[in-house]
């Protein structure tokens, strides 16, 4: 069913997962950094000295690159995501691998490459033991220094001045230093073999707004750089020397998704609201400082979710009160009146940056987000006592992530006043926060009355809800298929959040990807959402959708969506009426494919 | 030679930006310096960062830090007291 499909001579295409939307027409461009096939070859006893000397050109010219990697980095990722590539630095000086493949190189009369190799194996092999996830994780660093090395030895000069103006990076995975040295101004689109929705190169395309798609499995293999492609992210879609007929088609189509990007991005950015007089907030999801600037530009009102965890994440450690204070404080800063909400450390699981216990059978059934920030209990008051502080500067909330039960919403919130309470008689000056909860796991649904009488407001994290009520790992390319954003029992969860919530008087903010794509945020609208939060770039065209919508009308079509049997039957019906129904909203390629079952 | 002992405080271990720190500091000296696991299990050479890393000193190890050289007193000293501050993490703890 994923399979390589020939339609037409020389036309070929992949399914993949678009994890970042947008439609590209480009030529590929190749990067390589996965397994390299490394060929021995044994030297001339004459030789050795100049394959030695190969060795160390290769180690000065891949230390140059790294310094400009490091510098691209601090700007366009923040300093704190380049502290890495000072540990990538060091490797690049140390001794050992220095000698080790020096002596290699002369003992075994070996080639530079082999070389490298067999070191750099071995050196991963003792990696691979280390019983600390951190650590052993610092394996794909040396794997990333051996890559750049094997392709200095290879002459390669670094990405950035090889990229054309519509290059489609294609590569096996993009490691986190390809993926800082690109130049994001060049690079139109993004395609790899391997990869899923939560991995790096996922957040950094959407982050950025260009279109991506992962899990093409054998792609890189089969394309050429300089080979005409086509990428659409909003199907997953990736085709390579495109027909004639697919070019035309897909240049049509590109032109209507620009046009509805980037100049209603840059003209709309007032109050929102349906057709038919509904307000719509929409807001952002954030992570890295480079989605910082976007807020405005984008017309984003304010920041609905602020994932916090990427201080610790980019550090490897973490982060201080002062840091996190300060962070904060110009988050509050950007959002102004409209304010920002924070969501504690979703930490734990596999998303542990130094965890020294071992790794879990289960992550994401595991000690993460609430569980593990109420576990760590002295990191937990000191994030509370940074965002207080930080609120004195601005408006913030707290949303407390994986919520299952109203004891954990309990003792966050004590903590939470113990500390204003504890800053207050230390005359440190403190803000109002207000305190929601992350709805996002099954018992939390069902519970959402009895919470929503407890917290100040809910925010529907649709991504994990929706892999937790299906119980899908949705980072899992084989079970790709049962993931159904659409589900109606996903549809059923979000109407009785919402509902609660409005019985209530609290707000509920829609939070997930479901959001970011125009047809799922004409359904959410329907199902009583009127605040949606969403990565940066896809605020323009949902904005597009929501001012064209009839929300009477959207609310119809979520109830017969309720009333479905199949997430086949909900994403058929949502297909046909909305592009019936609003056809210059919804081109065909924004709605979930006809289904041709076989 | 001169040998002291040194427990990592700081909440990650030895991680990459810690592990920098020590192999930052240990380049600086002529000495050779050495740290040892507890246990014996693993020996690094405080001036490769591979080899540092290798050690997988989580919180709370004990280490056995030695220096030799001409200025192996100056080594050691700047050495313990990296550790002692905890990599400058968490500084207001």
């Amino acid at each position: 069913m994923r399979e390589t499909v020939r339609r037409s001579v020389g036309e070929e295409r992949w399914q993949g997962l678009g994890v970042s939307d947008g439609i590209v027409l480009g030529r590929v461009l190749r990067i390589h950094n996965g397994a390299r096939h490394i060929y021995r070859a044994t030297l001339e006893e004459s030789d050795i000295e100049r394959e030695v000397r190969r060795w160390h050109a290769a180690v000065r010219l891949a230390r140059r690159q790294l310094l400009k990697i490091k510098e691209l980095a601090e700007r366009e990722l923040g300093a704190e995501q380049a502290y890495i590539f000072d540990a990538h630095l060091l490797m690049l000086e140390d001794q050992k691998l220095l000698g080790d493949v020096e002596s290699y190189i002369k003992l075994e009369r070996a080639n530079a490459e082999w070389a490298v190799k067999v070191v750099g194996d071995r050196i991963l092999a003792v990696y691979a033991e280390i019983k600390d996830n951190y650590l052993r994780e610092r394996g794909s660093d040396i794997e990333d220094v051996m890559q750049r090395i094997l392709v200095a030895l290879s002459g390669g000069g670094p990405v950035a001045r090889k990229l054309t103006e519509d290059a489609v990076v294609v590569s096996e995975d993009l490691m986190p230093s390809a993926v800082a040295e690109l130049d994001f101004k060049y690079a139109r689109a993004i395609a790899t073999d391997a990869g899923g929705w939560t991995s790096h190169t996922a957040i950094i395309a959407r982050g950025l707004g260009i279109p991506a798609v992962v899990g093409l499995r054998d792609f890189y293999r089969r394309a050429r750089t300089g080979d005409p492609v086509v990428v659409d992210a909003f199907t997953g879609e990736v085709i390579l020397h495109p027909s004639k007929e697919t070019v035309e088609h897909y240049k049509s189509l590109s032109v209507d998704i620009r046009r509805a990007g980037l100049t209603v991005a840059e003209t709309a950015t007032g109050p929102l609201r349906t057709e038919d007089g509904l307000d719509i907030l929409l807001r952002a999801n954030v992570e890295l400082p480079a989605e910082f600037e976007g807020l405005e530009r984008y017309g984003a009102r304010g920041v609905g979710l602020y994932r916090s965890e990427f201080l610790v994440s980019s550090r490897g450690r973490m982060p201080s009160e002062d840091e996190q204070c300060a962070a904060y404080e110009e988050i509050a800063r950007l959002s102004g009146q409209d304010g920002a909400t924070i969501r504690l450390f979703d930490l734990g699981g596999d998303k542990s940056p130094g965890s020294s216990s071992d790794a879990e059978r289960n992550p994401a059934l595991g000690l993460r987000a609430i569980r593990f920030s109420l576990r760590h209990e002295d990191d937990l008051r000191t994030q509370v006592r940074a965002i207080l502080r930080a609120a004195a500067h601005g408006r913030l909330s707290i949303v407390l992530p994986m919520i299952s039960d109203l004891t954990d919403v309990r003792e966050a919130r004590r903590i939470i006043d113990e500390e204003r309470e504890a800053l207050g008689k230390r005359g440190i000056p403190t803000g109002q926060i207000r305190t929601g909860a992350m709805i996002e796991v099954p018992a939390a649904v069902l519970m959402a009355d009895r919470i929503a009488r407890e917290v100040d407001f809910f925010s529907l994290g649709t991504n994990d809800l929706v892999q937790y009520l299906l119980a899908v790992d949705r980072g899992n390319d084989e079970v790709a298929d049962w993931f159904r954003s659409l589900h109606p029992s996903v549809l059923v969860s979000i109407k009785r959040t919402i509902d609660a919530a409005r019985a209530a008087s609290i707000p509920a903010v829609v939070c997930g990807e479901m959001a970011s794509t125009p047809a799922y945020a004409a359904i959410l609208i329907g199902l009583g959402a009127t605040e949606l939060s969403m990565t940066i770039s896809a605020i323009p065209r949902v904005r597009r959708m929501v001012a064209g919508l009839n929300a009477g009308k959207a609310k119809e079509i979520a109830e017969e969506c309720l009333a479905c049997e199949t997430a086949d039957d909900v994403e058929e019906l949502v297909r046909v009426r909305l592009g019936e129904g609003w056809p210059h909203l919804f081109p065909p390629k924004s709605l979930p494919a006809p289904k041709s079952r076989e | 030679m001169v040998e002291c002992w040194v427990v990592v405080v700081n909440r990650l271990g030895l991680h990459a930006r810690a592990a920098s720190q020590v192999v930052r500091l240990a380049s600086r000296f002529h000495s050779t310096i050495k740290l040892e696991r507890e246990d014996g299990s693993a020996v690094a050479d405080a001036k490769s960062i591979l080899s540092v890393l290798m050690l997988a000193a989580a919180r709370g190890t004990r280490l056995r830090a030695t220096a030799e050289g001409v200025d192996e007193r100056e080594a050691l000293d700047s050495l313990c007291k990296l550790f002692a501050e905890g990599f400058g993490e968490e500084a207001e703890k």
